[in-house]
């Protein structure tokens, strides 16, 4: 059931959900957040899309990516736990990789991929299982 | 020869690998998804028993025990993978059990039943694999929780009532005993300030009696009401009989044996003085168990519902030898252990077979029931099925040359070694009475006529795919009993490296900083 006041704010609110996320994710290594907490922020911002316009609109919008998105996610957290392996390294090792852009530095490493893969797997996870439980709340009231 | 440390994720990591890539060949549904589901299964079921069998070679033939640590973090502290004998020897079972679960999945599951299964299939090895590679009890925890997941969702696939009834009794229970298993845990943190079980091992024994009595009593009760063990065993006849014969086929095999793993490991490494003072505790739970599941297996008429009655009876037998570890006679200290790992091997295969051939029978006749005249004739309709059957049950009995005869007798001779006339006792009557139980399943369900205006002939026919992996575990059976020194060699080596403690602590080498808090609150 759409509801006029939550379309109006969900324009507001969804972008700020999705660039608070990625803030969470890339801030997640060694300060508060991580992929998990990126994840279910991700799942909000679908909550709100979910409440604003109905289930069927986001069903229709992002429903047969969520199951193959947890199978990328699972496949990328594994692969970069994996990358500890090479280098006579051992499993969930982890390999950082340095880019020096002048007085700039930017760490990236396995450990913020593994985050990414984390991050798909519970935003697809809990996006789904919301779409789920609004199924038949829906029905119901009709 | 000396194998990378890193194959031991290998387990953890092949399931998770394959069950990801199936997960993107279910967008829609379709056979040939289902195909590419089941290929990747195979796959991925094949790869890990050759991993397994590698690390069966490195742990039991070399005695070596394998130790990994994530990401190079020490032992307390990161996550430690550990393998020894009797951890290869779970895993390679549970491996030889999945190449013939996906194969009978091919010849029994329907197009609609086998959605998703193989994922699933995939998640709940890593859950078990996990749970027999972990090196500490909070990760135990959590491979215990991925394979409850896994195993639930699998019950109830295709979401008949009877299947969600039985679903809900088992995630109800199991989850209970895993809210005390991690109760345990926060015990056991909060106290001691480790996890790690080799650490563990080390603090406990400095650790006062009462805490280690507290932390032992809520483990037997979490891992026993996982095992199926007296009196926490009512959640799995509930379930086991409801899903379709295939995944009662593999969660019949596995199981509950993870829950005996779990009792075996942190018995023997944190509480050996336990193992002794305990010992009445033990065997009576161990008689009660047996004894509950042979008189279960009579009052009930499927033939699925009487082989999961059994599969209690079997765990008793296996909390016997535990039972027996610390206690010798004539024969080494030791044995009695050796004989219940020996007879863990013999029922997972036996017991897989069994509910395999059991459900095959189910599935083509549209019943399982063991009333006159609804099953009967299927020695004449499909007299190599009724073979396999006939010999998986007079293993499952005890008769020789099988497997279960050396089983058993391996544990009679622990007992009566040791002087325990009770436990001895009850386990020939169990015996006696198992062997009655398989017989009335056979003049039931087997021999004898099927009435004519009961039911319409056979629903479907049994294909290769189904028999071939009952044939194949049969054998195994056979072979085992056979050729049963080098097998009882493999579960001595396991039994000794299971007791001997400082072996294990010495591997794990855990870097003891940190300070247990304070117990004097």
């Amino acid at each position: 059931m759409p509801e006029l006041y939550l379309a109006l704010l969900d324009r507001i609110l969804t972008p700020i959900l999705l660039l608070l996320a990625v803030v969470f994710l890339l801030a997640g290594h060694n300060a508060p957040g991580g992929g998990f907490i990126a994840g279910l922020v991700v799942a909000t911002a679908f909550l709100m899309q979910i409440l604003a316009r109905g289930d069927s609109f986001v069903r229709k919008l992002i429903g047969i990516y969520l199951q193959p998105a947890m199978g990328v996610g699972l496949l990328i957290a594994l692969l970069s736990a994996l990358t500890g392996i090479g280098n006579n390294g051992v499993f969930f090792q982890g390999v950082w990789w340095k880019l020096s852009l002048g007085s700039f530095e930017l760490e990236f490493g396995s450990p913020t991929t593994f985050d990414i893969g984390v991050f798909l797997v519970v935003s697809a996870f809990v996006t789904s299982y919301l779409l789920e439980l609004s199924r038949p709340a829906e029905g119901a009231a009709r | 020869m000396n194998i990378n440390a890193n194959w031991l994720a290998a387990p953890v990591i092949i399931p998770l690998l394959f069950a990801a890539s199936s997960l993107l060949a279910a967008t829609r549904v379709n056979l040939r998804q289902m195909r590419i589901q089941r290929n990747l299964a195979l796959i991925a079921s094949v790869l890990n028993l050759g991993v397994a069998l590698l690390l069966l070679y490195t742990t039991v033939i070399q005695d070596q025990r394998m130790v990994l640590y994530a990401g190079l973090w020490q032992a307390p502290f990161g996550i430690t993978l550990v393998a020894d004998a009797l951890s290869a020897i779970m895993l390679t079972l549970t491996a030889v059990l999945m190449v013939t679960i996906v194969l009978y999945a091919i010849g029994t599951l329907d197009q609609r039943e086998g959605l998703n299964f193989h994922p699933l299939l995939l998640f709940l090895l890593m859950g078990v694999n996990g749970a027999f590679l972990a090196g500490d009890l909070f990760n135990l925890y959590v491979f215990f929780e991925v394979l409850l997941m896994a195993s639930f969702v699998l019950l109830s696939l295709g979401g008949r009532p009877g299947q969600v009834n039985g679903g809900l009794r088992y995630v109800v229970l199991n989850l209970l005993a895993s809210t005390v298993f991690l109760t345990t845990a926060g015990v056991v943190y909060g106290t001691l300030g480790t996890l790690n079980l080799a650490h563990l091992a080390v603090r406990m024994e400095a650790a006062p009696l009462t805490l280690r009595i507290i932390v032992a009593g809520m483990l037997l009760i979490a891992y026993g009401s996982k095992a199926g063990l007296f009196p926490l065993f009512f959640w799995l006849p509930a379930s086991y009989h409801t899903p379709h014969p295939a995944v009662t086929a593999i969660f019949g095999g596995l199981l509950t044996k993870v829950g005996i793993y779990a009792l075996f490991r942190v018995f023997t490494l944190l509480f050996p003085d336990l193992l002794q003072a305990w010992q009445p505790l033990l065997l009576g739970i161990a008689g009660l168990t047996m004894l509950a599941g042979v008189f279960g297996a009579m009052a009930v008429n499927t033939i699925r519902r009487v082989l999961s009655f059994h599969i209690i009876s079997q765990v008793g037998y296996m909390v016997m030898g535990l039972g027996l570890a610390s206690s010798g006679n004539q024969l080494a200290i030791g044995f009695g252990l050796a004989a219940g790992i020996f007879y863990i091997m013999h029922h997972m295969i036996v017991k897989t077979a069994l509910l395999m051939a059991g459900g095959a029978a189910e599935l083509t006749m549209g019943t399982g029931q063991l009333k006159e005249g609804y099953l009967g004739g299927l020695v004449k309709r499909f007299p190599l099925l009724a073979g396999v059957f006939f010999v998986a049950a007079f293993s499952l009995a005890g008769i020789p040359p099988s497997s279960g005869f050396v089983s058993k007798l391996g544990l009679l001779q622990a007992a009566l070694d040791s002087q325990h006339w009770m436990i001895a006792g009850v386990s020939l009557l169990v015996s006696a009475l198992t062997l009655m139980s398989m017989v009335r399943l056979w003049q039931k369900g087997f021999a004898g006529k099927q009435h004519e205006d009961v039911l319409p002939p056979p629903r479907r026919p049994i294909y290769g795919f189904t028999l071939a992996p009952i044939i194949i575990l049969v054998v195994i059976s056979l072979g085992m009993g056979i050729f049963s020194d080098t097998f009882i060699r493999w579960s001595q080596t396991a039994a000794d490296q299971l007791i001997d403690r400082a072996g294990y602590i010495e591997a794990v080498a855990p870097t003891d900083i940190i300070a247990p808090v304070s117990m004097d609150h």
